[in-house]
């Protein structure tokens, strides 16, 4: 064993590695889930600097359609930073939450996080599995209410059937709303609740190598829930700093203030800390699970039974499907004119083929003519 | 009246209003239970104020759990139900031929409506529930903890949700006034009240002090919002036309409008229903009922006994059938 400062290079195996990840880049998937009006889209704005997702069009409101369902919508964006870059996937839940019956509201919401975890297994049985399209939910951001009592009913109904297939982050939105006691009180009361009712929510491993860790750790978790305030628009306070914030007639409350709201703990937690940790926990726990309890009941290659379809992804389907068979009609015709040509061919080459037949019938015949003059000349 | 979900500031812009301790804060049950539903109840409360010199008695009637379940439709058959009651009352009392001199009017003369404020618009519940109790009672949309929006939001915000009630046709109390009888103050204040629908208000209990002054206020880490001052929230202006300028006015509309509505919608059903004596109507309802459960349970009687017969009709049948085959057998053996 060689005494001297430098090994054979193994410890140089992390750097390579993070030349491989730094060039492949990474994928994550964030969904956020709550009733309309809490600031989802400010809040996905906020978080990532740039504006990901045009508010809601007001105007066009009343052209709502009758129908009562949670839609699901997903947003694409890239983002670079320093020559790194992250694929983001923003899933939103229009309409969760918003009706008088909010009964199994939940459902295209658990369906759709099932469904995704259902392709990457599918996909991940293929002969060729080069290509995996990855759209399984890394994180749930579920926003509440700012009440200042408790949970209702309903966040309770979804947040204990999100915290077992996804990694939940109970967020409290609009934070402005509450005085620093209200909050206090507020968050004392949801977690006192989440304990007693079972809700599985995100939580990572709080030791780490440095002191330092450790304690920025401890002290996120305590935070939970986070509250937050979101704001993308750059306003000035009253000691003339320029923040992002909200203007009051009575003050700014600044986001990226740690006395104001917990913005700064929750954008750490999400991007700068623990994003890794979203992503392989999705992929090893809760994929894990799903396909733990699948291939328990279901052969390989059966698919799985659908119960809720989403009415606008219904309209691509119908159109999918009239192009399919378009396609399949052209190609059938095609086919057949192929067919009948060549049954033209054989029956031309056929004929032909009788001629020539006849013609060296017709040969032999004047040979063994020709054959039986000479044999008796010969005699 | 005031309804709205729960964690809009009710219960404190009621204590707030009567400057009283009058609605005791909720108590948050069991973490355990905290995923149960409980329904909508209906608590009136009174209190006794002194407005100017003027003695109000104040009832304040609170709907908790309003909007809390995961299907509300029963919310509003709820409340219906209790303001239809109230009226009821009214009516058997006002047929009576001797009247009890000290009645007590319970009919509720304003129900404020706290909208949540999303800063986008109104939400399907909102909109339901003012179409299904405005025939009945006057409502008023107000927004609750409008702390949470910056003055152009709110204006934003206003301004949609009036559009959404004009939009879908829901008539709420707006501070009617003509502009031909009313003398130029009165136009001028109802204008003034009507444009600031919805009000945008904030309740707080605690007195804390600003700039010397003992003042209502809720402290934030960026600053105190006074609940009195006109310039954060609309409370003391709503108070104001509340319990001072549009009281009468809101009794009036209450008794001569929306009573005399009701008491003929309901009058005319039961004139269609039967016309016999004129005596009480619920009674004649519940002879009708009994009436047709005999019917139908005579009916059911006459039913039965037609099946037996037929069974036993069926049994004698087969069973001089089978005496046949027996017979039969007998005979080829």
């Amino acid at each position: 064993m060689s005494s001297s400062g430098a090994g054979i290079g193994i410890a140089n195996l992390p750097n390579q590695r993070h030349k491989i990840v730094a060039k492949s880049g990474a994928n994550f998937t964030l969904m956020v889930c709550g009733e309309s009006g809490l600031g989802k889209t400010t809040f996905i704005n906020t978080l990532f600097t740039t504006s990901i997702k045009t508010p809601k069009n007001q105007k066009r409101r009343f052209n709502k359609s009758a129908e009562k369902t949670v839609e699901i919508e997903i947003i694409r964006a890239e983002l670079e930073e320093k020559q790194f870059n992250v694929k983001l996937s923003v899933i939103d839940t229009p309409g969760f939450g918003d009706y008088t019956n909010n009964r199994d509201s939940w459902m295209p919401i658990i369906d759709f996080i099932d469904d995704q975890h259902e392709s990457y297994m599918r996909q991940e049985q293929q002969p060729k599995r080069q290509e995996l399209s990855d759209m399984r939910v890394h994180c749930c951001l579920y926003f509440i209410r700012p009440t200042g009592h408790t949970l209702k009913p309903l966040d309770i109904e979804v947040m204990k059937r999100l915290g077992t297939r996804v990694n939940l982050i109970p967020v409290i939105a609009k934070a402005d709303t509450l005085t620093p006691t209200d909050l206090h009180k507020f968050k004392k009361r949801i977690l006192e609740v989440i304990a007693a009712q079972n809700i599985q929510c995100y939580t990572f491993p709080l030791e780490s190598d440095d002191e330092a860790s450790t304690k920025r750790n401890m002290n996120i978790m305590a935070a939970m829930p986070f509250s937050i305030i979101g704001s993308t628009d750059d306003v000035v306070t009253i000691d003339g700093r320029t923040v992002k914030g909200r203007q009051y007639s009575w003050g700014v409350a600044e986001v990226e203030n740690e006395d104001h709201c917990d913005f700064k703990k929750l954008r750490q937690l999400l991007i700068r800390t623990h994003m890794l940790d979203l992503i392989s926990s999705t992929e090893e726990t809760h994929y894990e699970n799903y396909r733990h309890t699948q291939m328990e009941t279901r052969k390989i290659g059966e698919p799985k039974v659908k119960t809720v379809t989403n009415p606008k992804w219904k309209e691509e389907e119908e159109a999918l499907r009239k192009r399919f068979t378009e396609q399949v009609r052209l190609e059938e015709n095609r086919f057949r004119s192929w067919e009948q040509q060549l049954i033209a061919e054989r029956d031309r080459l056929n004929k032909d083929l009788e001629a020539e037949h006849s013609h060296i019938k017709a040969l032999e015949a004047e040979l063994e003519s020709l054959q039986v003059g000479l044999s008796p000349k010969r005699k | 009246m005031v309804v709205g979900a729960s964690g809009l500031g009710r219960t404190t812009f009621i204590n707030t209003l009567c400057d009283a301790d009058v609605v005791p804060k909720r108590e948050c049950d069991e973490p355990e239970m905290a995923h149960i539903e409980e329904g909508i109840k209906i608590k009136p409360y009174t209190v006794e104020l002194d407005e100017d010199g003027v003695k109000i008695s104040l009832t304040v009637v609170d709907t908790p759990g309003f909007g809390d379940m995961i299907d509300n439709e029963y919310c509003f058959q709820e409340i219906l139900g209790y303001l239809e009651r109230q009226y009821d009352d009214i009516l058997s009392e006002e047929s009576r031929i001797k009247r009890n001199p000290r009645f007590r009017d319970n009919r509720v003369h304003a129900l404020l409506y706290f909208i949540a404020p999303t800063g986008h618009s109104l939400r399907e519940i909102d909109i339901e529930l003012m179409k299904r109790l405005s025939p009945r009672i006057n409502v008023i949309p107000v927004i609750g903890k409008s702390d949470t929006l910056t003055p152009s939001e709110l204006a934003d915000f206003k301004k949609r949700i009036m559009e959404d009630i004009e939009h879908y046709n829901i008539p709420i109390y707006n501070f009617p006034y003509d502009p031909e009888e009313d003398d130029e103050e009165t136009v001028e204040e109802n204008g003034h009240l009507r444009s600031l629908l919805p009000f945008a208000l904030i309740g707080c209990e605690e007195e804390i002090v600003v700039n010397g002054r003992k003042v209502r206020a809720r402290q934030y880490p960026w600053g105190i919002v006074e609940v009195d001052n006109s310039q954060h929230c609309d409370f003391a202006k709503l108070r104001f036309a509340l319990l001072s300028s549009h009281l009468q006015d809101l009794k009036d509309i209450t008794h001569d409008y929306l009573y005399e509505n009701y008491r003929t919608e309901k009058l005319s059903r039961s004139a269609d229903d039967l016309s016999e004596e004129g005596s009480d109507e619920e009674d004649q309802h519940a002879r009708m009922k009994e009436e047709q459960l005999r019917k139908e349970e005579e009916k059911l009687r006459e039913i039965e006994l037609k099946v037996e017969r037929e069974l036993k009709e069926k049994q004698q049948e087969l069973w001089a059938k089978e005496q046949q085959l027996q017979t039969l057998e007998a005979q080829q053996a």
